[in-house]
């Protein structure tokens, strides 16, 4: 049985999508437990092999039993999925964002998609099965098809929204499509040089013999600009913010956390494994050219929030830059900077989460998130706004949160390869949040609201309802324990996904 | 002339990649908008179906059993084969006794990789005219420029 749980990591939320929508039509009741049930499934089964990793090493799952060929000088004929360090730990934190974003999304479904449930939770566990698809291939084609099938199901989930949210969805569906194609044409060059589509053959045959391949190099940037216009890095940035703004609650919680993160990881792929690290390192132009952009993109995002009101669109521009931090670890090239940039995709799962789940609480209840109407949030909703406190700190950069750690990791990289204006824009970023964090404080803590206005005696409590509240503060304290649990996170998982021979 | 003749295929596909793509991104007609995504993607499709074509070639099934072998030969991978085995050698010599004529062989994995990029293809440019559809139901307009001043009043 064990043996099935790689394939049934991305079937077991296929199958609850598939369902979901033919039981529709006769129980349409049906459809939120059957996705929670193969969401569970998922992240049981992922949360297994995550810790079966370090015991037995990489696990390989050959689909149709079409694996290395002994008359084909061991090469890998077909699909192959793999579980290994750098995307065990992904497709956990994947899986399980997934799991506690269904239990919570249900009040905010009910209220905001009266009549579309149904629909809404086929598209929702779809929309899994593309993100975790695309952790777990190993197959640089098949990876295509997965980015498609999440942002097919990505584009109609955030076209439920109301009024501007149709318009952003189509600005969305171009640049993704654009990117998405940028990325086919790269696999075509690839694949016209290498002969290959599997990711374990391409990182022998690349380094061996293509590391002077014009061909392979055009290959190579046209994958990095693919992935970089699907996770809305610095200069295609422009469709983030109103699509994930203007979504209904449950798809921008889903979404913000899960789509950029997963696109972030497919380029570490690209970056760590097919091409290798020392290709990097032999090409300081486009070295400089992402370190450059990722100084831009912190920038620009942090900046923009600042001149923000409602809580989401600010939310959202921390997505632009987190996605700048990401980017330019990873491109840093040494040991710090990947260790810090992996550690971030987890991390910044985990905190864009807890921020998009505390917002939809305070819309559940205020109807809006606008900066202004959040007088004396924390006498009305104590919970979310500590859990508020929490997330903004970990956005921040203080100690025992995860946000602390994956800093550290990048400026200890940033400063070790001289590139100083990354280590300053990451500064200038935690102080723009720590300005937000203490704006957001002044209004909601320091502004007590009148109760006698109403006629009551005492300010009324009006927390979310209880299935919103436990994930959203399971999420804010997953902040803390990831943060304590970085030691066990970097060496058993972290420092072993990197590849040897790095300058540390 | 000889210079054009063996690249016309890729000269064809990167005039439609670039029209696909101009059209996508400086339009501000939806619709051509999406016209544009679907030229784009066939100049993908052409790309990847132009590489793998062959003159004389056949479709690569062959009689005795190991089909991968034929397959490896007929798009081997410029000095990226390993050195041949002898053991290896001998056990294609079993496998082979007529090995076929590898230049007479298509790789048709490309061909495979394009029903599936056409089957994506298909899905988002249905997904895109939804979409604006939806949004012409709400502005009664194709244009960007008018959606977007009617956005903001």
């Amino acid at each position: 049985m064990t043996e099935h749980l790689p394939i049934l990591i991305v079937l077991a939320p296929l199958l609850g999508a598939v369902f979901a929508a033919l039981t529709s039509w006769f129980w349409p009741r049906v459809s939120f437990p059957i996705v929670l049930f193969g969401l569970a499934i998922s992240c049981i089964s992922s949360l297994l092999l995550v810790f079966e990793v370090p015991a037995s090493g990489v696990i390989h799952y050959q689909l149709g039993g079409w694996g290395k060929q002994k008359e084909y000088a061991d090469m890998v004929v077909g699909i192959q999925i793999s579980v290994d360090y750098l995307n065990g730990l992904i497709l956990a934190a994947v899986t399980t964002i997934a799991l506690l974003t269904a239990i919570y999304s249900q009040p905010t479904v009910e209220r905001e998609l009266e009549g579309q449930q149904r629909y809404f939770y086929a598209l929702f566990s779809l929309l899994v099965v593309g993100l975790l698809g695309i952790t777990i291939t190993g197959d640089i084609f098949n990876l295509y098809v997965f980015m498609e099938i999440a942002a097919l199901s990505s584009y109609a989930l955030l076209a439920y929204g109301k009024k501007r949210a149709t318009m952003a969805s189509f600005n969305y569906l171009i640049m993704g499509t654009m990117g998405a194609c940028l990325y086919l044409l790269g696999v075509g060059f690839v694949f016209v040089k290498a002969g290959t589509l599997n990711i374990e053959n391409l990182s022998q045959i690349i380094p061996d013999s293509l590391f002077s391949s014009q061909a392979a190099f055009v290959g190579f940037v046209l994958i990095i600009v693919g992935a970089w216009s699907k996770m809305a890095f610095f200069p295609m940035h422009g469709w983030l913010t109103n699509a994930y703004t203007y979504a209904p609650t449950a798809s921008g919680a889903l979404l913000a956390p899960l789509a950029t993160k997963v696109s972030v990881y497919a380029m570490l792929r690209i970056m760590i494994t097919v091409y290798s690290i020392d290709y990097i390192i032999q090409s300081p132009n486009i070295q400089t050219v992402a370190l450059l952009l990722s100084t831009i993109a912190i920038l620009v995002g942090s900046f923009y929030s600042l001149t923000q009101t409602n809580l989401r669109k600010i939310a959202c521009f921390f997505i632009v830059s987190e996605i700048g931090y990401m980017v330019g670890g990873a491109w840093l090239a040494n040991a710090p900077g990947l260790k810090g940039a992996i550690y971030h995709v987890v991390a910044d799962a985990a905190m864009t989460s807890a921020i998009f789940m505390v917002i939809g609480c305070i819309i559940y209840r205020l109807g809006q998130a606008d900066l202004k109407k959040l007088d004396g949030l924390y006498y009305r909703m104590p919970v979310t706004f500590i859990a508020l406190v929490i997330t903004m700190a970990a956005l921040i950069g203080v100690p025992p949160t995860c946000g602390f750690f994956s800093k550290f990791y990048l400026i200890q990289g940033a400063a070790q390869a001289g590139t100083w204006h990354f280590v300053i824009a990451l500064l200038i970023s935690s102080l723009i949040k720590a300005t937000i964090l203490f704006r957001i404080i002044e209004i909601a803590y320091n502004k007590v609201p009148n109760p006698a206005k109403d006629g009551n005696e005492t300010i009324p409590r009006e927390e979310a309802p209880l299935t919103m509240l436990i994930p959203t503060a399971l999420v804010a304290l997953g902040l803390i324990a990831l943060g304590l649990a970085t030691d066990t996170l970097v060496t058993d998982f972290i420092a072993k996904a990197l590849p040897a021979g790095l300058p540390s | 002339m000889e210079e054009i003749v063996p690249k016309f295929n890729y000269i064809v596909v990167v005039i439609l990649m670039m029209t696909g793509l101009w059209s996508m991104l400086a339009q501000s007609n939806l619709i051509k908008k999406c016209i544009g995504m679907a030229i784009f993607q066939t100049g993908i499709i052409l790309f990847f179906i132009s590489i793998g074509a062959k003159n004389n070639a056949s479709i690569p099934i062959v009689a005795k059993e190991p089909l991968g072998q034929a397959l490896g030969q007929a798009h081997a991978p410029e000095g990226s084969q390993p050195p041949a085995k002898p053991e290896l050698a001998a056990a294609k010599a079993e496998a082979y006794p007529d090995p076929p004529d590898v230049n007479k062989l298509t790789n048709p994995l490309t061909q495979i990789l394009m029903l599936t990029a056409i089957v994506v293809g298909v899905a988002t440019l249905g997904v895109g005219l939804a979409l604006a559809q939806k949004v012409y139901q709400q502005h009664n307009s194709f244009d960007e420029d008018e959606i977007l001043e009617n956005q903001t009043k």
